[in-house]
């Protein structure tokens, strides 16, 4: 087994004479046996970055290694990888066994008794024995995509590359895809790159998650340490759901102050009084924290917003309730800061409390709780402190 | 108009309101009205294409005698039955049968199977200047066969092949018939790439990389994956190019000189007479010379739908 290393790996793509930049620089060490899950919005490179491991595609700059080898210029079939595809790309005229046999046939010089031992071992593990003799075609989605992930395992390969496997699977058989692939993985202990835009995938599978933005890669973290400490805005805002709630702030002395209704509504008659109603005074840490900074973006997540009786901090501030949509355990409840604004932001709060829209509500949103990012950069100037939480989380 | 699908039961196929009768009368009696006028066009346009045929067959199946003395259209008239004309075009044909099955089985194989290894280079093959090449197999198309006719004797004049293939005097003997084969490979194989091309362009490119993933070279994909999955193209294929080269009559006309490489084209144009003009002859001949290419659309027909329809 082995690891792999993106070194600063960039792809240019020639566009009708310009150059897009696919993938911009970027450098990930994936450990030995590590589930790595590169995430982003559609378009951010990470499919990319996944086809320029396989080999598919060609690396315009920077190295990718294979333990200490360096592949860039190997054919895809040198490479000992195996990868899954989203559309399964399973071959319709070959049985599951053909198409099983396949990449052992062509990639080792087994015997024909070997090829056939494994494949039925595979099968077995898998639970698609009873399918062998059958064609894609006559296999529901969720039998394709073991079969797609039975051709992959079958050649025993050093990587195992997934490009949103799950995603053709309806919500329940991808829940539970989502389970079975991480048991494999476990017991496979082989190193895997998994693509995909699903923010509860990343979330929930990887031992570590690279999310990419634009080709730049914006972190590689834990998943945890990602959602607590995101190391800028983007980040902040992709994971999770509601997604962090986000404010426009000016820094004034040891005060944030809300710019958010005056730039959105910069002509309007009431628009300052507003745009005053959002302050939030910080401490004196936390003002060490933004520096120079002159403007920032305060980040709170929705279930840090408390909903309290009484004003008396402050950091509590008077709300309306817009909507409450119920999930069942919880409620995610849109606060406005007055009845006529526009803007709302979430909280998440116990589904047994009864909320109605358009009843007021005190939000407490407390200063341990909140990320500052500069608002130029977007870079993360202050993150949650995690005193305040149950002590069950790693330290990041 | 679904309420007169069925016109032989229109009440029962009807989903007009019952308690309307009057105007569901008044309509039944229009759209049936309607439907003879339409049956009545459709038979008369069925008659007007046939007809040419139908007077053919019949012309086939006549003495000389009873052609002159009937309508071309109309049936043999008592006495006036034969099929000795069938007979006689078999067997003054049969020489130009067998030549032009050995001219176009080979040319059509090879042309589909080159044109069909070209557009998997063209189409699932990533690599340079690739466009360029494709335009040109696009121009050729595009080239009519008038214009290449001179170029073309002298090409096989400059290049004698009864000479070259001396070593092998069975097919010395026949060096008419495969410059024919080559020919039309050579002038098959753009509208084959084309044809392969629009089919090869719809295959999934995720599959053909998932192959290369596995370990499969180019050719090994072409030969394990791609071949495997062209069957609807190459029925559209060898219907098209079967059809071509088995009616041609251009190319053999100026390339086939000795008569024991005559095909089939050529043996129908000397059954015409040069002084009496056997019409029941010339018929049972043309039909005879078209047998072949009916067989082939009958054998492939089938998957030649599935290849128009696109996808299998």
């Amino acid at each position: 087994m082995t690891g792999l290393t993106l070194d600063r790996v960039t792809k240019v793509f020639d566009d009708d004479g310009g150059d897009v930049v696919a993938v911009d620089d970027v450098t990930i060490d994936i450990e030995d046996g590590e589930f790595l899950v590169l995430v982003g919005p559609s378009g951010c490179g990470k499919s990319t970055t996944l086809r320029m491991i396989a080999g598919l595609e060609s690396v315009t700059r920077g190295e990718i290694r294979l333990g200490d080898e360096v592949v860039n210029r190997k054919p895809p079939k040198d490479r000992d990888i195996a990868m899954v595809f989203q559309s399964y790309a399973l071959y319709p005229h070959m049985t599951v066994r053909g198409n099983m046999r396949f990449g052992l046939e062509e990639s080792t010089d087994m015997s024909d008794d070997e090829i056939e031992r494994k494949v039925t071992e595979t099968a077995e593990m898998l639970g698609i024995s009873d399918l062998l003799d059958r064609k894609p075609g006559e296999l529901s989605g969720g039998q394709r995509q073991r079969v797609a992930l039975g051709r992959a395992i079958v050649r025993d390969p050093e990587v195992f590359l997934m490009d949103e496997p799950l995603s053709n699977l309806d919500a329940k058989l991808r829940a539970e895809m989502r389970t079975e692939l991480l048991r494999l993985q476990e017991d496979l202990g082989v190193t895997t790159v998994y693509v995909t835009h699903d923010q509860t995938e990343a979330m929930t599978m990887g031992d570590r998650i690279a999310i990419l933005n634009g080709g730049k890669l914006m972190q590689v973290a834990t998943p945890l340490e990602a959602y607590h400490r995101p190391a800028n805005r983007f980040v902040a805002g992709f994971l999770g759901e509601p997604s962090m709630n986000f404010f426009e702030m000016e820094v004034r002395g040891d005060r944030l102050v809300g710019a958010s209704e005056r730039t959105a509504e910069p002509s309007g008659g009431s628009s300052p009084e507003d745009g005053d109603e959002f302050v939030y005074p910080v401490s004196a840490e936390t003002r060490e924290a933004i520096g120079d900074a002159s403007a920032v973006t305060l980040g709170v997540r929705p279930e840090d917003v408390e909903l309290v009786r009484t004003a008396d901090g402050p950091h509590d501030f008077e709300t309306v309730v817009d909507v409450v949509e119920p999930t069942g355990n919880e409620n995610n409840v849109y606060l406005a800061f007055s009845s006529e604004s526009e803007r709302t932001f979430v909280a998440t709060i116990s589904g047994m409390r009864s909320v109605e829209a358009g009843q007021p509500a005190i939000a407490r949103i407390p200063e341990s709780a909140i990320h500052l990012f500069d608002a130029d950069t977007g870079e993360a100037l202050r993150n949650r402190s995690l005193d305040d939480l149950e002590e069950t989380e790693p330290r990041v | 108009m679904a309420a007169t699908d069925a016109p032989g039961a229109p009440a029962s196929g009807s989903d007009g309101d019952p308690t309307d009768d009057r105007s569901f009368a008044d309509r039944l009696r229009a759209t049936g009205a309607r439907r003879i006028a339409l049956y009545a066009a459709l038979v008369a346009l069925v008659a007007f294409y046939l007809s040419p045929l139908e007077s053919g067959l019949m012309t086939a199946f006549k003495t000389q005698d009873a052609f002159f003395r009937t309508t071309p259209f109309a049936p043999p008239p008592p006495g006036g039955f034969t099929v000795e004309p069938w007979f006689e075009a078999f067997d003054r044909l049969s020489t130009g049968l067998i030549n032009s099955a050995l001219l176009a089985v080979p040319a059509t194989v090879l042309s589909a199977l080159l044109g069909s290894l070209a557009a998997y280079g063209l189409t699932n093959v990533d690599w340079r200047g690739q466009i360029a090449v494709l335009l040109l197999f696009v121009a050729g198309v595009f080239i009519p066969y008038q214009a290449v006719l001179v170029p073309l004797t002298r090409f096989w004049t400059i290049v004698d092949l009864p000479s070259l293939l001396s070593a092998f005097p069975p097919l010395a003997a026949k060096a008419g018939i495969i410059e024919l084969i080559v020919t039309h490979v050579a002038y098959g194989i753009p509208i084959t790439t084309v044809l392969f091309r629009a089919f090869y362009s719809t295959l999934d490119d995720e599959m053909l990389e998932a192959a290369r993933l596995d370990g499969a070279s180019t050719f090994r994909i072409y030969r394990r994956i791609v071949l495997p999955l062209s069957g609807p193209i190459f029925a559209v294929t060898l219907i098209y190019q079967f059809t071509q080269i088995w009616n041609d009559l251009l190319f053999a006309l100026v390339l086939i000189s000795d008569p024991n490489d005559q095909v089939v084209t050529l043996a129908l144009n000397t059954l015409k007479g040069s002084m009496v003009q056997q019409y029941n002859l010339q018929m049972a001949g043309a039909f005879v010379a078209a047998l072949p290419t009916l067989l082939v659309y009958v054998l492939f027909g089938e998957q030649f739908a599935e290849g128009v329809a696109g996808e299998s």
